[in-house]
């Protein structure tokens, strides 16, 4: 297959996207004769990838998530000399599906591991930009699944993990793949759920002790959700919690009671515990199927990494009927709270805000300041659309799954939100569509329709809002407001930088204290992505990169553009 | 807070368009005083009976589908067991917000959960969804008639721990909710797809009545003490009068099924709205708590910062 032949199609249906491979296999194109260099990515590579100013070795840079750099050649006072060193464009398959992270491993040269939507890996030496190889995924002629996969919010893939030799990558019809990292080659295939159920995947996995840690997608569709760990070098599966627990739900709803887990985990690695983000119930507009508050979904959901068993759980909107998903990652730090140094977790919620929870106990040290307007908060739907008022936030959040970064500088958290009115309705059941669509009812987002009337006086039309919180006191330190749609997330520096991009393509770097702009740069699509970033000693320069192409529910503009900017100590 | 706090204050009053419209519904508008004050025993000898032979029809259905496989003794203990735990809900609003999450809840929803447990596996869940209707207006209407006529329902909420005032507010309500209570279908009227979804995936709505109100109290455990720091003496007083809701409408039930096992006391329309008036006040508790206590506005939350905020 050669490199701009389209191995995947997706397609726009009435129920969703359906993913249709092209290809009769996993292909791997080698574009470049460039040999990777040889590094074993060891745990203690992983432990510290938060430390080492060098390396990005997953998702969200770290266990912790707190999407930090330690690289210190970018500063205030000379960002304003950042500038774009290479860009790497992806193929037209992969337009408009650019939600991923790249990870960077801290050879000589560094060696980026970039993703995008469909199902789509590259190689690329991080110094000068080249691709060395494109891997696409396709299932086997005898694959696992009997049906396409089904997507409510777009085709992408945000990420791998990565350790020893091996990258791993989920892939839209929920499997996970491993891959030899200097070839490109697909080594074996972990079928993690059925599609013909409702199940895909699109979050970056995260590789801890040996152990792929991964969730489950599809909380519109009828799924049961669940978390899950794979042994790395088999494939096999070690353990799987359900998250719908059968004895706190009534009669059998939990089979399709939804609770997913689609974003990456996060991992404190020094109590073997992870916390997982959790998803709607299902259905998502009518809970009188499923009454009760529905653990654990829209949930903060702590398991022991060893043997899944859980240690605590916090619902953010129990028994929801909003689709207000506990779905960014959450972000783990130590805080001072009533007097004391203690293990904290934060989670930005779809909500509206933010969650400072003990690490071990699950119990609720503060939930912070709006970071984006309620109206009509928790006000139910009714029968029809016109007979319920606007609600906010809308069903897109809130915080959607956009990553939060955390400033150890500062102590401050940045969380980017959609901030726009919805309004729902339950729909007569004889309605409902199943297994195709498992709403229960159905809802508006203002700003998506074609005829919406007039917006609610209390709306300030602003679409996104960027906020700095200081998730202690709960208190909004500083925000910035756009006015068209954006998602993904941010990275923090440890010289009081914040970069988040935006839904009119601007890349900005702001004064993590201040909330000024210290700096920005204009793409040509939409930044629903979260940078990232590294120090090459090779060449004494610090480098930033992050996807502008759109991509997911959302997308202002598409594009197919990876941009990454440097700048020399 | 003196120990000997009653819940009265977390029971809302009646105002007068809710009292103006209940009685609207019930067809007594003409014959009841105006006054401010309202009570079911007021209203007893007003309420017609022109509804209770389609009730009783219902009563004699649900009768003849379950002869035999009730076990009264174990409901009559799941009975007193709740009347315990109702009797419980005062210490527990008194000690307020616990340091650390503990059963106290979960003790006083066990003896309701063993009646659910023993109704489900017996089948008269099952067998209620199939012989009453869903709560149209109309339905509503009669079953609440019928609990304002017959005495022994009454005094089944009086059993409960419901006093005068409290047994008027529930009713009230169910009647003034009553397209509230019109959404919870039967598992009948859900889609039966033959592609994957199956209906019988969801309880009985009887099932899902009392077995959904009895999550919420057992999560009040967890939640008051994981959530205090936005929580409030006047959302827990509010939500603890919703769990006492729950569990007197699961009490109302459970004292119709306790009949129906014997001594068979009840007539038919008593039964067959004790059955679905027992439900009706459970969903409303389990609709109230959830949104009295669970989901929190910053304009109700405890100040952020704590109390000297």
């Amino acid at each position: 297959m050669s490199t701009d032949e389209a191995h995947a199609r997706v397609r726009e249906t009435d129920e969703g996207l359906r993913i249709e491979y092209l290809a009769d296999g996993p292909t791997t194109v080698r574009q470049s004769a460039q040999e990777i260099p040889r590094l074993n990515v060891t745990d203690e590579m992983l432990r510290d990838s938060g430390e080492n100013p060098q390396s990005w070795l997953m998702y969200g840079g770290d266990y912790a998530q707190q999407r930090f750099t330690t690289a210190d050649a970018i500063r205030p006072r000379n960002v304003d000399r950042l500038s774009l060193e290479y860009t790497i464009e992806v193929g037209e398959t992969g337009r408009g599906k650019l939600e991923g992270t790249p990870v960077v491993v801290p050879s000589d040269p560094p060696v980026m591991y970039q993703t995008n939507g469909p199902d789509e890996l590259r190689a690329v030496n991080a110094r000068s930009g080249e691709v060395i190889w494109t891997y696409r995924y396709a299932p086997a002629e005898q694959g696992p699944d009997e049906a396409a996969a089904l997507l409510c919010c777009g085709s992408n893939n945000r990420g791998v993990a990565v350790l020893g030799d091996t990258l791993y990558m989920t892939t839209l019809d929920a499997n996970v793949v491993a891959i030899d990292r200097y070839t490109g080659e697909q080594r074996w295939l972990y079928d993690s759920a059925p599609t013909r159920q409702g199940y895909s995947a699109t979050w970056a996995p995260v590789v801890y002790d040996g152990s792929i840690l991964n969730g489950s997608a599809g909380g519109e569709y009828g799924i049961r959700g669940f978390v899950e760990s794979i042994d790395a070098e088999s494939g096999e599966r070690e353990w799987r919690t359900w998250t719908t627990p059968q004895d706190q739900w009534i009669g059998d709803a939990w089979r399709n009671g939804a609770a997913p887990n689609w974003m990456t985990i996060t991992v404190d690695s020094s109590r073997d515990i992870l916390y997982a983000s959790m998803g709607n119930a299902g259905p998502d507009v009518n809970g009188i199927v499923r009454p009760g508050p529905n653990v654990y979904t829209a949930a903060v959901l702590a398991l022991d990494t060893s043997s899944g068993d859980v240690e605590w759980y916090f619902q953010e909107s129990p028994h929801g009927w909003w689709d207000w998903d506990a779905s960014a990652p959450p972000v783990l730090f130590d805080a001072e709270v009533d007097g004391e140094t203690q293990r904290v977790v934060s989670h930005a919620g779809k909500t509206g805000w933010n969650y400072l929870l003990g690490a071990e106990d699950g119990k609720l040290h503060e939930r912070s300041d709006e970071f984006s307007q309620h109206l009509n908060m928790w006000s139910l739907p009714q029968d029809t659309l016109e007979d319920t008022p606007w609600i906010m936030p809308s069903a897109d959040g809130g915080s959607e799954w956009n990553p939060t970064s955390y400033s150890r500088e500062t102590g401050n958290v940045h969380v980017k939100a959609m901030n726009y009115p919805s309004k729902f309705q339950w729909d007569e059941v004889d309605e409902w569509q199943y297994p195709s669509t498992y709403l229960g009812g159905s809802f508006t987002v203002y700003p998506a329709m074609d005829d919406p009337g007039p917006a609610p006086d209390e709306w300030n039309g602003q679409k996104a809002i960027f906020s700095a919180l200081d998730p202690v006191s709960g208190e909004v330190v500083w925000q910035d407001e756009w006015e068209e749609f954006a998602m993904g997330g941010s990275m923090s520096t440890a010289t009081g930088l914040t970069f988040t991009g935006n839904g009119d393509g601007e890349f900005i770097a702001y004064d993590s204290a201040t909330g000024d702009r210290l700096w920005q740069y204009q793409f040509d699509a939409a930044v629903n992505s979260s940078p990232m970033s590294w120090y090459d000693p090779g060449v004494r320069k610090q480098y930033v990169a992050v996807q502008a192409g759109g991509g997911g529910l959302r997308s202002a503009s598409d594009g197919n553009t990876v941009g990454v900017f440097s700048l020399e100590r | 807070m003196p120990d000997n706090r009653t819940l009265a204050d977390g029971v809302p009053d009646v105002d007068e368009r809710d009292r103006r419209n209940f009685l609207k519904v019930l067809g007594v508008a003409g014959s009841v005083g105006a006054a401010s004050e309202l009570s079911l025993s007021d209203l007893r000898g007003a309420v017609g009976e022109e509804s209770a032979g389609q009730l009783a029809t219902y009563g004699e259905r649900i009768r003849a589908d379950l002869a035999g496989g009730l076990d009264g003794g174990r409901l009559a203990g799941a009975l007193s067991g709740i009347e315990a735990g109702v009797a419980r809900l005062p210490e527990l609003r008194a000690a307020g917000f616990p340091d650390e999450p503990g059963t106290a809840y979960q003790e006083v929803a066990a003896p309701a959960w063993d009646a659910y447990d023993h109704l489900a596996e017996v089948g008269l869940f099952a067998a209620a969804e199939r012989h009453l209707p869903e709560f149209s207006p109309d339905h509503v209407r009669a079953t609440v008639a019928e609990l304002v006529r017959a005495e022994p329902l009454t005094a089944a909420l009086a059993d409960a721990g419901l006093d005068e005032r409290e047994r008027t507010a529930v009713v009230v309500d169910a009647v003034n909710q009553n397209d509230r209570l019109a959404e919870w279908v039967t598992t009948a009227s859900l889609p039966a797809d033959p592609e994957g979804y199956d209906p019988d995936d969801v309880a009985p709505l009887h099932q899902r009545a009392l077995g959904g109100g009895l999550l919420w109290i057992d999560e009040l455990d967890q939640h008051l003490w994981q959530r205090e720091v936005v929580l409030t003496d006047d959302l827990l007083e509010t939500g603890l009068w919703d769990a006492k809701r729950i569990l007197a409408g699961t009490h109302l039930f459970v004292s119709a099924a306790r009949d129906l096992a014997g001594p068979g006391e009840l007539t038919d329309e008593q039964l067959a709205a004790g059955l679905a008036g027992g439900s009706a006040v459970a969903i409303r508790g389990q609709e109230a708590i959830a949104a009295d206590l669970f989901r929190v506005t910053d304009a109700e939350r405890a100040p952020r910062g704590g109390d000297a905020a």
